[in-house]
Parts: C-alpha cells; structure tokens; sequence
C-alpha cells in the first residue's frame, strides 16, 4: 500500500514528463486501436469488393477448367445442380455462367477479352454487376444484348446501341462462331481485369454461341448466408460437389494471393504495434530514468535506511504500471471516440487498389472488444517491461555511492 | 558483582582503501579498531578526508570494509551483504543525514511512519510511535505537512524522529547539523542530547561542528584514516 501510494505520489512530482509520457503511451494505444480498426475493416472491405464482385463466395467448375479456361470443359445438368444447391438452408443464391475467350470486334476496333454468359436475374443476387452499370441499362434477357465495360468501350469507339461483334471458339471441335451484339450497357467496376477485358452477355446466346446445351455451363457461381461458410468450408456443400468430375472452391482458394495477403494483415498490424511498443517503451525509459536520476540521493537514503533492492524496483514498477493503466485509460477513451466516429462516417482514403481490387469511398473501421482488453493489455505490460530495466538499475543502486554523488 | 558490559560496536583492524593502483591507494579507513558502549554519545571528528564519514557509512553497514570485522550487538555485519544487510540497517541502525533526506512525496508523519511499515509493525502500533516520536523532537501538530512545508530545523527533526521509530541499537548522524544556523542547530542537538540522556539512546556522530564535540562525552579523533586520538570526557 506504502508502494501503491509512494508511487502515485512520485508520479506527479513532475507533472509535466508524467503528463508527455503518458501521452506518448496514449498515442501508441490509440494508434493500435485505429490501426486495428482500419485493418479489419479494410479487410472487410477487400472480401465484400472481391466477392461481390464476379468471383462470388464459391465457384463450380469442371475440373481443370481454371487452369486455362478450356471452352471444352463445360459440364451439363445445369438445372439439377442449380436445383441441389438453392435447395440447401445455407447457400443463398446459385447463378449459372458460360465462359469463353473471344474477340471483340466494332467498326473501329478489336479487343480480347473473357465473355460472360450470365443468368441476369441470379446474377444481380450474387454481385453488383448492374449496380456497375453507368450506361444504358442492365441486361433484360433480350437476344443480341451486351455490356462491356468503360475503358473497352473507349477503346472501341462504341457507345450505347453500336454494333459489337464476338468471336469464339465453340467447344467440342474449335470451329470459330460470330455473333452480333448491340451495346446496351456500360458498366464501371473500378477494376482493370474486369473493366478492360469482360463483357457480359445473356447465357442462353451464349450456350448458342459456344455450341453447347442449353442446361450446360462453365461455371456455378453462389453466395452463402454467411461468409463464414467459404471461409471456413463448414458447409458439406464442399464434400459433396467435389468428385472426379467437379471441383467447388471458396472465394480463398480462387484468390489464393488475396488470401494468403489476408493472412497477413495481421503481420502489418503486427508491424505496426512493434514499431509503436519501441517508441513507447523508449518514452518509459527515458522518463522512468529520468526520474531515477532526479530522486537517486532519496533511493541511496531509502537503501540506507533498510528499504531492500527488491522494495525499490517494485516502486519503479509501480509507479510504471500506474503510468500504463491511467495511459491506457486515457487513450483508450479517446481511441473508442475515434474509432466509433470511424466506423459511423468511415475514413476518407480516396481510391486505391490492393492486390488488384479497387477499394473507395470511406472505409469503415471496425470496433472490437479486444481492441479494449488485449491491447492495453499489452500497452501496460510493454509498459512494465520497459520500466524493467531503470528498476534493475534502482535495486543495484549503492547507498554510499548514491549518497556521496549527489551531494 | 557489576555485570560485564558488552560493547554495542566493535571493530577490529577495519580498513577501507579505494582505488586498485598502489600508487594511487587512497586509505580511507586505515586499521581502525574501536568499541563504542550503549548510551554513548560520541563523535567523530577530524579534518576533511580524514575518514569519519567512511568509518560511519562502515559503522552502519552502508559500506562493506576491504578487511577487518564490524560486530554490532555481537553480529559481525562486514560481511553481509544486499538483502541481509538492508534487514539488518532497517531493525538495528538509524541514520541522520547532513541535507535531511526526507521523502518529499511523503508527510512527517508518514516519512517517520515508512520505517515502521518496512518493519511490518501493525498500524495502531505505528501510529502510537509516530505521535511520540514527533512529541518527543518536539515537531507535535506539523505531522500532516510535507517536507517542503517544514523549516530546515524541523525536517531534521523529522530526520530524528525517523531514525529513532525503528527502536533502533544505535543512531548514526552524518554532520547533522551543518545546513543548519547555529540556533537551531543547538535545539537539535538538545533534542538528540535528551534522548541519549533520557532513554540511553546511543549516538555516534561524524561532524566538525563544535557544538555537537562540547556536547559529546567522547571524541574519536581521525586523521589519514586513523584513530590519532580516543578522548573520554
């Protein structure tokens, strides 16, 4: 108790080192909070950018379809697995796709790009392919409709109602097929694979196009309930459509770089911490030093009359914890305002692109309870191992030689 | 049949040199031997880098001597160290020091009432010994102020009252009185001089002040680190 208050006391001898380091401790705690927040709300950010866009939460595909995108490797009974799928409580939505390599052809102009058929209705539940559209409108299921994004547009000279011209492989022989289209929507994503590259056209023309039935795809694409589902593959979902013939995977084994780069969020935040925890500890030593220095004739006394090594370093670890905790309570009021007005209003960071996704607008961070719990944890026990080293120095002071320097 | 004294101090052929190189050996202390009975009240003087404060700082167990034995009250302290000897100091030695040395953070009463907690006595025992120990140095009614609020007089008072809470076998002051004006100096030294008399503390002083040598009953003359003369008065 004597510590308790000795320390307290000693802690506001001098209340202006007291007060600049412990705002100095308080920074590191809010900046952790913030750092945190912003993270997994990038992250959260970058997941919904990615799955909501067209790679959905899992893809169906005939095995080593991915590989290369082989037109011939479509798989039929599109009806019965889309049935089996939409009639399992934890898929959402299932969207049927044809995909083929082609070439796009205006009056002007030629490009390459990946062509999407797709089931227009299913598809606005499974991303915001219509709310990309920033031309015309979104298809309606009408023959010859095709939506191309803004930079292909730009660079075949087209806009809405031109004539565009596809050229494809069919499958099951590779005898090329043209098909005409008029452009009826163009769409912005924000990202350059599908803004400069994708066009979207209805499936039925499509399956027509490649020469393939009318109940087989490419590609099934679906959203769960949660996205804990692809995440963590809790769904049997993923034992049952994976055999021989089929292979479904998660959003995290299509994007394996985004995945892995998810991973290690962590890391930066990691990063981040250290660099914050040296300069705090620093702070703490310097001033815990500091204060030794100022009080070192009174620790030469106290020695002298019988106060133990072990007594005076658990003064300077007190008088540290005390620093931590009221640091800690501090930044951490602070940090929940900050960090609450972030998560309502979001942190404007313009527009910028991570890992090939387009991130704007304001990102939200996110508030966790750990946020208030393990880091100031951790700031506070940072706090005692850095005031470690000036206690060491405190138990080792000499009362003779403590005594005779000062004076 | 009188009862044979046993010496509350002894030391025996008590060195304390500094410094490794023989040409530049500095003998602070330089084979002292000495007794010092209970109920003393004694000082030692000599010029400065005679030794006397060394010899005290050894006396109290601040110091560890390079040869020689330290016995208080029968235990010989010159060869404990650390933990063993901050025990120690705490139950059997007080110690006055010349610029006071009070815990600033602290009030009189809790300045003198630290000891005790080091101690571990109960807190209604502590409390009674504060009270009398500030009557005693004459400082009733000041306990609750700080030491920036107390005189230079009354903080060495405190500094008294502190070095006798413990129960203490012996008080060693370090030049006592030398921050303070000669009036005040005196009142101190009466304060000190009672409780010798009184309650048969005994007293051993490092000073060149005369006051405190017309007032001791025994004066151990240093010079070079050496004992030059033991005058019993």
């Amino acid at each position: 108790m004597l510590t308790f208050k000795l320390a307290i006391r000693n802690l506001f001898r001098n209340t202006r080192r007291t007060i600049l380091t412990a705002i100095l401790i308080s920074f590191s705690l809010m900046a952790l909070i913030m750092a945190d927040g912003l993270m997994l709300g990038m992250k959260d950010l970058l997941v919904s950018s990615l799955t909501k866009n067209l790679v959905g939460e899992a893809q169906l595909h005939r095995k080593g379809f991915r590989d290369n995108f082989d037109v011939d490797l479509y798989f039929t009974g599109t009806d019965d697995l889309v049935a089996d799928l939409r009639g399992r409580p934890e898929v959402t939505e299932v969207a049927s796709r044809v995909l083929s390599g082609g070439m796009v052809s205006s009056s002007y102009n030629v490009a390459t790009g990946m062509v999407f058929g797709i089931d227009a209705e299913a598809e606005t539940r499974i991303g915001n392919i219509k709310k990309a559209i920033i031309e015309g409108q979104y298809l309606t299921g009408e023959r010859g409709e095709i939506m191309l994004g803004r930079p292909m547009a730009e660079l075949l000279e087209v806009s809405l109602g031109d004539r565009i011209v596809i050229t494809l492989s069919e499958a099951d022989g590779g005898d090329l097929s043209q098909a005409l289209f008029r452009v009826s929507g163009i769409y912005y994503f924000g990202l350059r694979e599908i803004d400069h590259n994708t066009v979207f056209i209805n499936a039925d023309q499509a399956r027509q196009a490649v020469g393939i039935s009318a109940d087989a795809s490419h590609e099934l694409v679906m959203v769960f309930e949660d996205l804990s589902v692809s995440r963590e593959k809790t769904s049997t979902v993923f034992d049952d459509f994976n055999n021989e013939q089929l292979e479904l995977k998660s959003w995290m084994e299509l994007n394996e770089d985004i995945a892995t780069m998810l991973e290690l969020s962590g890391l930066s935040t990691l990063v981040i911490g250290s660099i914050l925890f040296l300069l705090a500890s620093l702070g703490v030593i310097n001033s815990m030093f500091m204060s030794i220095y100022e009080r070192l004739y009174e620790f030469g006394v106290a020695r002298a009359i019988g106060t133990t090594p072990w007594q005076l370093a658990q003064l300077i670890l007190c008088e540290a914890l005390l620093l931590g905790i009221g640091s800690c309570l501090f930044g951490g009021v602070i940090g929940y305002g900050l960090i609450s007005y972030t998560t309502l209003h979001g942190l404007p960071l313009g527009e910028f692109e991570m890992s090939g996704i387009a991130l704007s607008g304001n990102i939200a961070t996110q508030m966790q309870l750990s946020q208030f719990t393990e880091l100031p944890f951790y700031i506070i026990l940072l706090t005692l191992v850095a005031a470690l080293y000036p206690a060491r120095f405190a138990s080792k002071i000499v009362p003779t030689e403590a005594l005779s320097r000062s004076l | 049949m009188q009862p044979i004294m046993q010496p509350l101090i002894k030391t025996e052929h008590l060195c304390r040199h500094f410094g490794d190189d023989e040409a530049m050996l500095v003998k602070a202390v330089d084979d002292v031997s000495i007794t010092i009975d209970p109920g003393e009240f004694t000082a030692i003087i000599g010029p400065s880098g005679s030794g006397k404060t060394t010899l005290l700082h050894l006396l109290g167990g601040l110091d560890n001597p390079n040869s020689g034995v330290v016995e208080l009250a029968g235990t010989n302290i010159a060869s404990m160290s650390g933990t063993e000897l901050s025990d120690f100091r705490r139950d059997h030695i007080g110690f006055i020091f010349q610029a006071y040395n009070l815990i600033p953070v602290l009030s009189a009463e809790e300045n003198i009432e630290y000891i005790m907690l080091l101690q571990g006595l109960p807190k209604a025992e502590r409390h009674a010994r504060v009270q009398d120990m500030l009557q005693q140095v004459g400082l009733e009614g000041l306990g609750d102020r700080r030491p920036n609020k107390l005189s230079g007089g009354q903080q060495q008072r405190v500094a008294v009252a502190r070095a006798m809470a413990s129960h203490p076998d012996i008080i060693l002051a370090d030049e006592p009185t030398a921050n303070l004006d000669s009036k005040t100096g005196i009142a101190l030294l009466d304060v000190m001089k009672h409780l010798n008399e009184a309650q048969g503390k005994t007293f051993v002083f490092s000073t060149h002040d005369e006051k405190i040598m017309e007032r001791a009953r025994r004066l151990i003359h240093m010079r070079d680190g050496k004992i030059e003369r033991d005058e019993v008065r």
